[in-house]
């Protein structure tokens, strides 16, 4: 059978792709848009997990860690004090939180200490200071090492003192970065690095304190010169596993899991965001194709009555769309460039690691790849079209679908709807396999697909039936209104205009951009608690039982203090058994392993406030039996129930304990957070460190943190509200990245308003021309046509408003977040819609006001 | 051959129905060049139309060379067409983007064995039109006249045993129209192929063996043309 060659093809392809360049620009720049996105993420995402593995050791600061949830017991000291002697250089970093104060400022200050052997540490990397010096010359029993922003706020400078605990330190340095600031704990508050003797004689380490404790191992090097293996470090971390069994044990290649977890997650999160842009370019280029094609069918027909077989016909167009995404997605490599090197700028608060920014083949190929078969997918149905094109065209306009023999009517339409819902099946799976490919998960996947397509189906619906009412309103008001009204209004049903389509995209970008923001604006403003005159607001940390008569006391004298306080007793354990299954072998439901190496036990001989049981019964006062109340969630957690027995170990004692009875917290009591609740008895002799909360004037919070921190320097005192604003600014950082990814859907939706407006160029210049011969002004026809641009922006306002509204309503539910609806938020959003398609529109048509007339009506 | 029998063809006008051809019979035999005539809305473009199998009656059949083609699927009849049938459009129908040779190329690559290369031929039917020095321009830098022509080397590059014509010189000046109808007539004779031209032009039908005339959708009229002008080089003459 005779073919048409892909040569002939390519050539009348490329040739109508020339003529038509104008047009395509826009649709080019539709996929590059979304591969942009996806290419800058991806990209992103290699050169920081390349730039981790390549300063693994560095960011480790050590070849192993060991994180350590308890201080090591006797004969675990003994082994450690082993491998020293083996030759393996060992070092401990231990972080906590604590206060800090000035002799210039009354306020003491909540920071993040950590203390180091500065002979030791780091063992691979920098401590980078300011002024420009090593750790071990500046850091020494009564020095510290600060970060800039403790100077800042506590108005301090290098060589003033600084009190922490009970000791007094001079400030002899600032410091810039640790190597190993993201494989150590959160800090909540400015850096301090102080050494361990300076930690001793702070008196801030007591048994049983909240301190994170890590160390950090470096192997032996064979040789002068010669690199430590791989090889050495698995052995030595054998070792460690099995002398450190309830530890923690990473080597530098494995970086620090937390992260790697956090940033597989982030990089699949924000390519399914950028896949969102890449599909509404691909509609873009869909609805591009399908106006090509309507202009096209003389020439199809033509084709066709020569005796070109669909088929053939389908091959030129599907290679125009084939180049076309190829082109788009080049040029979205080349942006997406340029969106690798802008995260790192909006993520630059959270991650303390300059990344070495590179060109990731990878990032190239899949977003070239994914850019291409978008495009090829969502253009499916306009080519299946070109089979239902007639060559009678040619000689009669207006052929009739129906005016086929009935037989051959339904065979049509059968074969056409087969075809295009065979096209619909494909795209679903298409989309659903790209999704799987970039989240990793057949899971997510599949319901990003079908959300996806069902969100942009709903979309289109709500347009569509806006502008139905929309056109109902002008049919019965038509008289009545401006003309310039009117004639703008009727302008969104002019032959050609995909309205509903193109408010559908559109609004998906508003929607997402808006959702983001609703949602972040939801949870940023539930973090900023005014809490009920009975909610603490104030909580005290790492008191030791010598402390706490003391600290109650004194709470109950403080003028600001307006509750009693709540004291909550914590021996730190660990799960050993469940009912006689070891720890390791047990088989749990949303609960890391991990974590039951860090328990936390408490008592209380009755009932705690706020606190209720749902299944089982308290024990009575004065019980002396090794009893235990689990919270029912964490029972639901670890499969115990009433009757299980769970072994704890504390220091060398280990307790079993049989569950009596499931409560459930009211959340507003400092017991809310005790999990595991003992009678004393079980727990007596065992180091104890005292928590506890309470509610203070918000406006004399500083005045009961001084009061404290005189009395009791080595307590730490977390406002609330500080603690808060740390964690919203991490939360609006979060929520920067994302919104910027989700501008990319608002320039996708944008990108495909141009190219509509262009596409219906001729049409509008045509009705400039016939407006200006009866008499219209310049003035006017813009009047006309800014109406039109204004109600598309103010449709797809509307739609995507309200569409977000609901997505955040649904989502803060989930998240257990209040929702109101904002009429400012909402207005804003709305004008800013408006403004932007009119600017856009003009953008799109601006040179047609200046057609001249008679240049037209000449070519007809 | 072509053979026509009770071809009807009805169309859907809004809620009305229009009956365009009311029952056609007629056959044309190989080698003869008919006419069909008939005032604007007779329904002759309709016929050609469905005589090039462009589309589907009503009820009936139309035959080309004894193959039933008016209910074939789309492709079988493309396939027909390409090979079977040779068109001149009223308005030339080229493809914009492609030169004059290309567009006459076209047919071949759609429709031949790819092995043949249809280069040479094509380049004589272009010289014989007289377009051998504008084979390389693109329609829009050719004239009407000259597009024609190029439909006209178009239409004959497979050597189809059927050409139709639709109002061919309907678009042209007197001169142009002249001259491309003396080279309609000189290809169909030298080619030999059966050819039905649809004409409102009395003059133009003149040069028929046969003249069928159309009415409100029937033949009301169907003679050979005792008095035919020969198809020679002598239509400027006449």
């Amino acid at each position: 059978m005779a073919n048409l060659s892909w040569r002939s093809s390519v050539k009348i392809a490329a040739r109508e792709m020339h003529s038509s360049r104008g047009k395509f620009f826009f649709v080019i720049l539709s996929v590059a848009i979304g591969v942009a996105a996806l290419t800058g993420v991806r990209g992103f995402s290699a050169s920081f997990r390349a730039t981790l593995l390549n300063r693994a050791r560095s960011i480790m600061a050590a070849d192993l860690s060991a994180r350590m949830f308890q201080q090591p017991t006797p004969a675990q000291q003994k082994g450690l004090d082993e491998i020293a002697a083996s030759g393996v250089e060992m070092t401990p970093v231990t972080e906590l939180l604590s206060m800090a104060s000035s002799a210039k400022t009354l306020d003491p200050l909540l920071i993040s200490l950590k203390a180091v052997d500065p002979a030791m540490y780091p063992f691979y990397g920098e401590v980078e200071l300011a002024p420009a010096g090593r750790l071990k010359d500046v850091l020494g029993p009564d020095t510290v090492v600060v970060a800039d922003d403790l100077l800042i706020r506590l108005h301090l400078k290098l060589g003033d003192e600084l009190k922490i605990g009970t000791r007094v330190f001079r400030i002899a340095s600032v410091v810039v970065n640790e190597p190993d600031r993201l494989s150590g704990s959160f800090a909540a508050g400015p850096r301090i690095l102080i050494s361990r003797e300076g930690l001793d004689a702070s008196g801030l380490l007591a048994p049983g304190s909240h301190a994170g404790q890590r160390y950090l191992f470096k192997v032996q090097q064979p040789a002068r010169g010669v690199a430590i293996s791989d090889k050495a470090v698995a052995q030595l971390k054998e070792r460690l596993e099995k002398l450190l069994p309830e530890a923690q044990i990473i080597d530098y290649r494995e970086t620090n899991p937390a992260l790697a977890q956090g940033l597989d997650r982030a990089t699949s999160l924000l390519s399914l965001m950028s896949l969102v842009a890449l599909v509404l370019g691909a509609i873009g280029v869909a609805m591009a194709m399908r106006a090509h094609l309507q202009q096209r069918l003389d020439t199809i027909a033509i084709m066709k009555s020569l005796g070109a077989r669909s088929g053939q016909i389908m091959k030129i167009y599907l290679l125009q769309t084939l180049l076309l995404g190829l082109l788009g997605g080049i040029v979205g490599v080349a942006f997406g460039v340029g969106v690798q090197r802008a995260l790192p700028y909006f993520l630059a608060k959270l991650i303390h690691v300059q990344t070495d920014l590179r060109v990731e083949p990878a990032a190239i190929f899949t977003g070239l790849a994914v850019g291409v078969l978008t495009t090829l997918l969502f253009t499916l149905p306009p080519l299946l079209d070109i089979r239902g094109v007639r060559p009678i065209l040619i000689l009669r306009r207006s052929v009739e679908e129906n005016d086929d023999p009935f037989v051959t009517a339904i065979w049509r339409k059968a074969t056409k709807n087969f075809a295009q819902v065979g096209a619909a099946v494909l795209i679903v799976g298409g989309l659903a396999a790209i999704a799987t490919t970039l989240s990793d998960s057949v899971t997510v996947g599949k319901v990003f697909s079908l959300g996806l397509v069902g969100v942009l189906a709903i979309l289109l619906a709500a347009s569509a039936v806006v502008l139905w009412g929309l056109r109902y309103f002008l049919s019965k008001t038509r008289l009545h209104l401006p003309s310039t009204v009117r004639h703008g209004l009727a302008n969104l049903y002019r032959p050609g205009n995909p309205s509903a389509a193109l408010l559908a995209a559109l609004g998906m970008g508003v929607m997402q951009i808006m959702t983001v923001y609703l949602v972040q604006q939801a949870v940023v403003s539930e973090l900023h608690l005014s809490s009920a005159p009975n909610l603490p607001n104030v909580f005290l940390v790492d008191i030791t039982s010598d402390e706490i008569a003391g600290v109650r006391a004194l709470l109950k004298a403080q003028p600001s203090v307006t509750s009693t306080a709540e004291m909550l007793p914590v021996v730190s354990s660990r799960i050993v058994a469940i009912d006689g299954v070891e720890a390791d072998a047990l088989k749990l439901k949303n609960f890391p392993k991990r974590m039951l190496r860090s328990i936390s036990l408490t008592w209380s001989e009755t009932l705690p406030p706020g606190t209720k049981t749902v299944e089982g019964k308290w024990w009575p006062e004065k019980e002396r039996g090794a009893f235990v109340a689990v919270g029912q969630r964490q029972a639901g957690r670890l499969g115990v129930k009433v009757g299980s027995k769970i072994t704890f170990a504390a220091q060398d004692t280990q307790i079993v304990a049989t569950v009596v009875a499931l409560t459930k917290a009211d959340g507003q009591h400092a017991y809310s957070r005790a999990e595991f609740v003992l009678p004393p008895a079980p727990l007596a002799g065992l180091p104890v460190v005292w928590y506890g909360g309470v509610h203070a004037d918000p406006a004399r919070v500083g005045e009961l943190q001084r009061a404290l921190y005189q009395a009791y320097p080595t307590v730490t005192v977390i406002n609330v509200a500080e603690a808060l604003e740390t964690i919203r600014s991490v939360v609006i950082q979060i929520t920067y990245v994302i919104q910027f990814l989700a501008a990319f859907s608002i320039f996708a939706g944008i990108i495909i308003l141009a190219s509509s407006i262009a596409g219906t160029r001729y049409r509008r210049i045509r009705e400039v021309v016939v407006l200006k011969t009866l008499g219209a002004t310049r003035a006017r026809i813009a009047t006309v046509f800014s109406i039109e641009f204004a109600v598309l922006g103010l449709v797809a306002g509307t739609v995507g408003v309200a569409f977000a509204n609901v997505v955040a309503r649904t989502l803060l539910k989930r998240l257990s977040v209040s929702y109101h609806f904002r009429w400012e938020w909402t207005v804003l959003a709305l004008l800013g819609t408006v403004m932007l398609t009119v600017a856009t529109g003009w953008m799109a048509s601006h040179r047609i006001l200046g057609q001249k007339p008679l240049e037209v009506l000449r070519e007809e | 051959m072509i053979s026509v029998e009770g071809l009807r063809k009805s169309i859907r006008n809004g809620s009305r129905t229009v009956d365009i051809l009311k029952g056609i019979d007629f056959t044309v035999p190989q080698g003869q060049f008919a006419a069909i005539m008939g005032a604007s809305g007779s329904g002759k473009s309709t016929l050609l139309g469905l005589l090039a199998g462009l589309d589907t009656p009503s009820a009936g059949e139309v035959r080309l060379n004894g193959t039933a083609i008016s209910y074939l699927p789309e492709d079988k009849l493309a396939q027909v067409r390409g090979k079977t049938i040779g068109f001149v459009f009223q308005s030339y129908q080229l493809i914009p983007t492609l030169t004059a040779l290309e567009n006459v190329l076209l047919p071949h690559e759609l429709n031949a064995d790819a092995k043949v290369s249809g280069l040479a031929r094509a380049r004589e039917l272009l010289t014989s039109v007289g377009l051998g020095d504008r084979m390389e321009h693109y329609p829009v830098q050719l004239s009407g006249g000259e597009q024609q022509r190029v439909a006209l080397a178009r239409a004959f590059i497979l050597r189809p045993p059927i050409v139709l014509a639709d109002e061919p010189t309907g678009n042209l000046d007197t001169t142009n129209g002249t001259h491309v109808l003396e080279l309609l007539l000189n290809l169909n004779k030298t080619e030999g192929t059966t050819l039905v031209l649809v004409t409102h032009d009395p003059m133009l039908a003149g040069y028929a063996d046969r003249r069928i005339v159309l009415s409100d959708g029937r033949i009301v009229s169907d003679e050979l043309n005792s008095a035919a002008h020969p198809r020679q080089a002598s239509v400027v003459a006449q």
